[in-house]
């Protein structure tokens, strides 16, 4: 009991705060969504808060070296997960990709990617790049990473997939390999580019070129962005009041509590919303990487630190990309405000870990 | 360990790298984001009101128009109307098809619709189908979850009871295309009658309204609006029974009942038979419907009233009577002998009995209705001088009444003559003037006005809209002559071989008045000689018309009247009689106890 206290009391509560408060900013902004729906929606969503905020406090309880050891296994048992998803999985918004248990679907995809940045993390802790040239030492991490991208990409969850193959890239990147190893991934993207485009289905390619020229196609995909922009543009400096949106309220912004909360948040708080959102991850980002800049020596940690916060980071600008137009609209929410369990819940154990190896810091070094 | 710091190093480089990256995307964000909500604000938020505000017109109810009784002739209904965004315009065709299950769009509907797509008035919402039935509106209620982006909307439209009897008087209303305000295509304006003269009065004025929609093209609330101000009610003189009594009279009869008081000069009374469906065209007639009503020989769209024109007959001997009694001091005890015919100059010139009345003096030459008496007045008479002393009844000029239209008719002289004939005045004509044939022409309103003033004395000035009480002046006419006309009046319906004995009243009011024949042909040489033929003996067309005018009750003179059946023979037979039952409808019940 007391050494559980100690740890609790060694918590960096500044963090946890700060990636509450996020995690409040959704519960405030989706009651607004949901107001018109059923109040279960806003119940179910505070209940996956605190759980999320539960198993983060959990996690940051338990030693970073637990992780490091079982990561593997870890990975095993989700990719088996994921492919049961993949296969046999409940299908929801238009693809494969559930798991139900005693009543609670989740995503095996979300929380894969944890597993793989942890896999990731140790493959280059243990195995320590000596020739950049070494082309066959990269098998193995790369099979890491395609094989549940593959799967993913299968169930089709395209918004799932191309993050994890970007946060991987970076991992992959920060973890050291030549820039000629970036430069042939890069030249064997570019020649097999037309063939991928060939394998989008047709709505996701219309996605992409219709944010080129949203005005062409103002009633197909065009629509939800034009929409969005408006909603965010309307909101103005201050916005238009919490439960005031007229965009959102009246739907003509889409899926607002999910993927468009952030064009929500725009129009109801304004610039003023919007900007200390982006602060806040930055703020939660930066922290992060002070926290990784300590461990000079441990390159598990480090890895894993950076691995972390980029998915979270790139995950979030993203979608706040997607939702003001710069990038196509591909299916991914706003990292702890959005709606939605599984991917939040992997977001709370993403910042359980970095607690837990800030935790480390306190007591160890 | 080289290894490993080596390592360290370039994590560190290489986080260096990442976080540069993080703050270029963080930028771009950023970036846009202040373009989004700072710079193009003003836009953003145009678009989202654009989005959700829709402006509707709100149209004023027109005034109801009462009767003197205050029965409403002409009000209004509610009208259901189908509405659809305008943005979904596209839609249209879409939603028609699908429709047609349970609302059918007409040939007419859909041109209707044609012009209020092309029309942009300010309203967001173009209407798709007027007059929706109880019906309809149950069907669709039930399916218009599959519509989005239409709505229903109850609006006010202009409804007649006696869509049949009231047309000419009331008129009707319909859209105007010469419109300057483009933004009220859908309000009805008055196209004639009462409606068209008394449109700014009737109209009220438009509002608006702002409503909040959401995507689904639902309506979430009210914003705000200017409501629209209904137009005034007006009250006319009319009395709806009498006047439907009078056209229930009428059936079958080209013609015209027109009834007034002779206190007010109130119009009691405008009937013009056949008439038209005044809500047909209220709600727009179509093509077809209009060509057949303008092609019609009997002339349905003519207010007979006031345009109609007629030769007065015999109900102007009262006039010619009173002018020689008035300005030549002619004694009525003169008597002339009446052989069937008068000679002036080589001419010969008839009555109207063939075998002639005898001797006659002046009362019983009205109430005989004796030409040749007239005749041999009438040398005695300068037409300018007549026709100068005809205008104090109107003859020949505008009453001036309140509905748009009104014809003046003809009360010659030399002057006219030279203008429209460019001849000379011949003597003879002032001797076919006198009896009201030759160039004389007349309203059914002009002759009822004429009676109207014989009766009271007064200047009468006929209006069909209720003012406050109208005062007239004396007209500048001797009470004993006056007196004279009306007993002669009295002798043509209640002394036996007046021409219109058979319809006198029984009771204590009596009804006064004086028949007329107005002749449609000439009569020549040759026929009068072979035997005039009877009026039933001759085609439709060239049959006289049937003329009475009077008024009751004699003593105390209240309503003035005036029948005109058109091709029905003399005035006694057919003209008369309809008179005696509408007066006596009107006495019986709508002559106060005290007048």
């Amino acid at each position: 009991m007391n050494e559980i206290l100690s740890k609790l009391k060694n918590l960096n509560w500044f963090y946890f705060f700060l990636v509450s408060f996020l995690s409040f900013v959704g519960i405030v902004m989706i009651y607004s969504a949901t107001s018109a729906m059923e109040i279960n929606i806003f119940f179910n969503h505070i209940t996956k808060v605190f759980l999320g905020l539960t198993i983060m406090i959990i996690i940051s309880q338990i030693d970073i070296d637990f992780w490091k050891k079982n990561a593997f296994y870890f990975y095993l048992i989700f990719l088996i997960l994921l492919i049961w998803a993949s296969f046999y999985g409940h299908i929801g918004k238009g693809s494969r990709r559930w798991i139900e248990i005693s009543g609670f679907y989740f995503q095996p995809s979300e929380f894969m990617k944890i597993f793989i940045i942890l896999s990731l993390a140790k493959f280059f802790d243990e195995k320590k790049i000596k020739d950049p040239s070494d082309y066959f030492f990269l098998v193995l991490p790369i099979l890491i990473v395609l094989l549940p991208v593959g799967l993913i990409l299968r169930q089709p969850d395209l918004g799932t997939a191309a993050i994890i193959l970007f946060v991987c890239f970076l991992i992959f990147f920060v973890a050291g390999l030549s820039w000629k190893f970036f430069a042939s991934i890069g030249f064997f993207m570019l020649m097999i580019a037309p063939y991928l485009w060939s394998l989008l289905k047709n709505y996701q390619k219309q996605r992409i070129l219709t944010l080129f020229n949203p005005e062409n196609d103002p009633l197909g995909s065009g629509y939800h962005i034009i929409q969005s922009q408006i909603a965010i543009g309307s909101g103005g400096v201050f916005g238009k009041g919490w439960m005031k949106g007229t965009q959102s309220h009246l739907d003509f912004l889409p899926e607002k509590h999910t993927d468009f909360i952030f064009s929500m948040l725009g129009e109801e708080f304004g610039f003023l919303g919007t900007l200390s959102v982006v602060g806040l991850i930055i703020v939660i980002t930066s922290i992060t990487y002070n926290i990784a800049n300590k461990f000079n020596r441990n390159f598990f940690n480090r890895v894993l630190a950076y691995g972390l916060i980029s998915n979270f980071f790139f995950a979030s600008m993203i979608n706040m990309s997607m939702v003001i137009g710069l990038l196509p609209v591909v299916g991914l929410p706003l990292p702890l405000v959005s709606y939605g369990g599984s991917s939040m819940i992997t977001y709370f154990i993403g910042f359980g870990l970095i607690l837990s190896m800030d935790r480390g810091l306190k007591t160890n070094y | 360990m080289i290894n490993r710091k080596n390592n360290s190093y370039l994590l560190r480089k290489r986080s260096f790298v990442l976080g540069g990256l993080k703050t270029l995307f963080t930028l771009i964000v950023f970036g846009k984001l202040y373009h989004l909500q700072i710079l193009d604000k003003l836009k953003y938020g145009k678009l989202s009101d654009l989005n959700r505000i829709k402006v509707k017109i709100l149209y004023p109810q027109r005034g109801i128009i009462y009767d003197l009784y205050n029965h409403p002739i002409a009000l209004n209904r509610p009208d259901f109307q189908l509405n659809i965004f305008r943005e979904k315009e596209d839609l249209i065709n879409k939603y028609i098809s699908s429709l047609r299950r349970v609302i059918e769009f007409s040939e007419k509907d859909l041109a209707d619709l044609k012009e209020n797509i092309r029309n942009k008035d300010l309203s967001d919402f173009i209407i798709m189908k007027k007059n929706l039935g109880w019906s309809q509106l149950e069907a669709f209620e039930l399916i218009s979850n599959n519509f989005p982006f239409l709505i229903i909307n109850k609006e006010k439209t202009r409804s007649y009871d006696n869509s049949f009897i009231f047309s000419h008087v009331i008129g009707y209303v319909g859209y105007r295309k010469d419109l300057k305000n483009k933004k009220l295509n859908n309000l009805k304006f008055g196209i004639s009658g009462i409606e068209k003269l008394f449109d700014k009065t009737l109209l009220g004025k438009d509002g608006w309204i702002k409503l909040e929609t959401n995507s689904k093209g639902r309506i979430k609330k009210e914003l705000n609006k200017k409501i629209a101000i209904p137009g005034e009610n007006l009250k006319t003189n009319l009395i709806a029974p009498v006047q439907e009594y009078a056209y229930s009279l009428l059936k079958g009869i080209n013609g015209a009942v027109v009834m007034i008081d002779c206190k007010n000069g109130g119009i009691n009374c405008l009937l013009s038979t056949p008439s038209f469906d005044s809500n047909e065209f209220s709600n727009g007639v179509t093509a077809e419907k209009w060509k057949l009503l303008v092609n019609d020989k009997s002339k349905p769209l003519l207010n007979r009233c006031i345009a109609g024109l007629y030769a007065p007959g015999s109900t102007f001997k009262l006039i010619t009577a009173l002018y020689v009694l008035e300005q030549l001091n002619f004694n009525p005890k003169t008597q002339y002998f009446c052989s069937g015919f008068t000679e002036f100059g080589n001419r010969k010139f008839h009555c109207w009995k063939e075998g002639g009345h005898g001797l006659v003096d002046l009362k019983g030459a009205i109430k005989k209705s004796c030409d040749c008496y007239f005749y041999n007045l009438a040398k005695l008479i300068e037409i300018d001088s007549l026709s100068k002393f005809s205008k104090n009844f109107f003859l020949g000029t505008s009453t001036k009444v309140d509905i748009p239209n009104e014809l003046i008719g003809i009360m010659p002289n030399k002057n006219w003559k030279k203008k429209n004939k460019g001849e000379r005045w011949q003597k003879g004509e002032t001797l076919n003037t006198v009896i009201g044939q030759g160039f004389m022409l007349a309203t059914p309103l002009q002759i009822t006005t004429m009676t109207a003033i014989l009766a009271s004395g007064k200047k009468i000035k006929p209006k069909i809209v209720n003012n406050s009480d109208n005062i007239f002046e004396n007209i500048e006419i001797s009470e004993k002559n006056l007196a004279f006309i009306r007993d002669a009046m009295y002798s043509v319906v209640n002394e036996y071989e007046g021409t219109a004995y058979s319809s006198r009243l029984a009771g204590k009011y009596s009804l006064v008045g004086k028949t007329g024949t107005s002749q449609v042909r000439k009569i020549s040489k040759e026929e009068r000689e072979l035997g005039v033929l009877k009026n039933e003996e001759i085609i439709y067309k060239l049959r006289d018309h049937s003329i009475f005018t009077g008024f009751a009750p004699h003593d105390k003179p209240k309503f003035a009247i005036t029948v005109v059946a058109e091709h029905m023979g003399s005035g006694s037979k057919v003209a008369a009689p309809i008179a005696k039952k509408v007066i006596k409808f009107a006495l019986k019940n709508f002559l106060k106890s005290n007048e």
